[in-house]
């Protein structure tokens, strides 16, 4: 679980602001160092550049190794995630630098490198005269399966990503719900190792958007498809990534396990129904560091200790406990106060 | 197949149970790995090769889409079985026949004026769809990502084009080589009679189709919009005949008589002229009096010159 609202503003901020500090230096380089995952990373850059004509950088020097498991990569829009995507891919050339994806040097490699890889771009890419059987068939073919297997790889991708009876109609009548999810089918028809998804919710409604996160959470984590998922949004990346590459404006901000971004911050938070001033005063008196907070009373962590402390003293003033956790830093956080600095 | 079986019993117990009755139960199987062949690259440029002859003709895409192609192609046809009913009823007239023979207005030699310009047509019908509906769509960045390169796209789609092209020329040629080799009083002397002029079909068919249909592809990769593609088609296979046919007219000189080589409809007249030993239909053309392999050089050099915009083109669109 991860608290919410964590900016609001205590006197533990300096605290949480120091077990930040300790992530940033232990597990994640700046922009430039290299960040080794992994003895063969399943995605390594090595100084990836492009500039596109007419002097727009899009990506600047990236440095970085990827391993498998679900990637979030987050940044705002222009930030450089959907270049990165199609560099990956071969589909455009990098000024300088070099990207290999699982092992092959994608410059050089590409049809072999794409063979393993699926792609679904975040733009419209779906003819609207074309069934989804027959769209999904044909790429599975143009991916280099067999046409028997491209047929029934199209049946199994389609009822995987939810598609029955209408994928037999033409895609111009089809929801945006069900476009999307025919995107994601020619990405997956012929089973990738690797699933690169370019801003897979876009224009969903809520429902939608859910169902798409948790067809991507399945594929990712329950079939081992490795999966790099662009968005900007981060309660997306926060629901289905265990692994967060952030970039600005070309440039890479962090890299680092979702759990280290979302790590606990030393702050123990209780909940109580009434009398949170009594129980903080309580606390203060057995030399806790302690901040009241409306219904919610923020305790300094020390160690298991500090449990049995705040038990004591809640059985103590006879109060109702409705809650005690951990408090965790929450993605918005970290971008809310680093984006700016970068 | 059997393999495939396998995996999938092999997963049943980790599925989840859907719904269960009497009638018995579903079971959601969820994602299924693939462990089969992968093809490659290859394999990939062939499904593309015979997806986009198949689209040339509609098939593969609902009624509408065949009515254009397959009525040219019927048309394309005709000629030649109306050509094997005169010769049918010239073998069985003796002199008389030889004289109507003679006069056929269908024979090897006229049926590319014949076939020309409803060849043109299934280009400016067809070309159009088969490159611009990818780009209307942004469908080549699903293309571009999988096992493809953009060469292969490339030169899968002209390829596809133009053994499209050249079934609907080398049918109509089949059909009155046949139909002359079956009526003739003697089958295998009238096979004898009739063998000299395959090399000539087959070369005329294959200038044909290749001139006409990279022209076409080379026009149809700029521009998503199929009626910019359709008209722009057109205008390049009619407007240089017109110019060449007005420059003949008033110029008469060595340096102005090349300028045939440029108009796709006299080069290929020319050469059909020249393969078989033939009257050229265009005025210019017999005005012009070229070397035959001038026509031949300037169709392959149209020919590569035109899939290579097609494929430079490709190489660098925006995907």
């Amino acid at each position: 679980m991860v608290a919410p609202d964590m900016a609001r503003p205590t006197a533990l901020a300096g605290r949480v602001q120091r077990a930040r500090d300790g992530t940033t230096n232990g597990t994640v380089a700046g922009a430039t160092a290299p960040v080794t995952l992994a003895a063969m990373p399943l995605i390594a850059l090595d100084g990836l550049t492009k500039r596109y004509p007419g002097g727009v950088t899009a990506l600047d020097g990236l440095t970085l190794d990827i391993e498998p498991g679900i990637v979030g990569l987050v940044g705002a829009n222009g930030a450089g995630k959907s270049t990165l995507l199609k560099l990956l891919l071969g589909l455009i050339e990098p000024t300088t630098g070099t990207a290999r994806v699982m092992d092959l040097d994608v410059r050089h490699n590409g049809p072999a490198v794409r063979q393993s890889v699926g792609y679904m771009p975040e733009h419209d890419c779906l003819p609207p005269d074309a069934s989804a059987t027959d769209f999904v068939g044909h790429m599975a073919r143009m991916s280099g399966l067999p046409r028997s297997a491209a047929r029934e790889r199209t049946a199994e991708v389609l009822r995987h990503v939810g598609l029955y009876e209408e994928r037999y109609r033409a895609i111009g009548g089809y929801s945006t719900g069900m476009k999307q999810r025919v995107k994601l089918a020619q990405a997956l028809v012929h089973d990738p190792r690797l699933l690169l998804l370019d801003e897979p919710t876009n224009g969903l409604d809520p429902a939608g958007r859910d169902e798409m996160l948790e067809l991507v959470r399945r594929t990712g984590s329950e079939f081992g498809i490795a999966v790099i998922l662009a968005s900007h949004l981060l309660g997306e990346i926060e629901r289905v990534c265990d692994f967060l590459v952030a970039i600005d404006a070309g440039r890479l901000l962090r890299a680092a396990p979702l759990g280290t971004f979302t790590e606990h911050t030393g702050v123990l938070a209780v909940e109580v129904e009434t009398g949170s001033d009594a129980l903080a005063a309580a606390l203060g008196a057995r030399h806790l560091e302690v901040v009241a907070d409306g219904r919610w009373v923020l305790v300094a962590f020390g160690g298991e200790g500090t449990y049995d402390l705040i038990r004591d003293a809640i059985a103590d003033l006879g109060l109702s406990l409705i809650r005690l956790e951990l408090r965790r830093h929450s993605l918005e956080d970290l971008f809310r106060d680093e984006v700016p600095a970068a | 197949m059997t393999a495939s079986r396998g995996a999938t019993t092999d997963r049943l117990p980790d599925a989840q149970v859907r719904a269960s009755g009497p009638g018995g139960s579903i079971y959601d199987l969820g994602y299924q790995g693939y462990e089969g062949p992968r093809l490659g690259r290859e394999a990939a440029i062939r499904a593309l090769f015979w997806h986009t002859v198949r689209s040339c003709y509609g098939i593969g895409r609902g009624g509408r889409a065949k009515i254009a192609p397959f009525t040219l192609a019927a048309l394309a046809v005709l000629p030649a079985v109306v050509g094997v009913g005169i010769a049918a009823v010239a073998a069985q007239s003796g002199e008389v026949g030889d004289v109507l023979e003679g006069n056929s207005p269908i024979r090897y030699a006229t049926y590319h004026g014949l076939v020309s310009t409803l060849v043109m047509l299934f280009c400016a019908a067809q070309a159009p769809e088969l490159l611009g509906r990818d780009q209307r769509f942004g469908v080549l960045p699903v293309y571009f990502s999988r096992a493809l390169a953009r060469l292969d796209y490339a030169v899968a789609k002209v390829l596809g084009l133009i053994v499209s092209l050249s079934a609907m020329v080398v049918i109509p040629y089949a059909v009155l080589f046949i139909g002359r080799v079956l009526v003739a009083p003697d089958p295998i002397e009238g096979l004898s009679e009739e063998l000299p002029s395959l090399p000539p079909l087959l070369a005329q068919s294959l200038l044909t189709s290749g001139l006409l249909g990279t022209i076409a592809m080379a026009i149809s990769a700029f521009t998503p919009r199929r009626a910019y593609a359709t008209v722009g088609i057109i205008a390049a296979f009619l407007i240089p005949s017109i110019v060449v046919a007005l420059v003949a007219a008033m110029l008469s000189g060595s340096i102005e008589d090349w300028i045939v080589v440029l108009s796709p409809i006299d080069v290929l007249d020319g050469s059909n002229a020249a393969l078989f030993d033939a009257r050229a239909d265009s005025e210019a053309v017999r005005a012009a009096n070229l070397d035959p392999l001038a026509y031949y050089g300037a169709a392959l050099a149209g020919i590569a010159v035109a899939a290579g915009v097609t494929i430079r083109r490709y190489l660098r669109i925006a995907a």
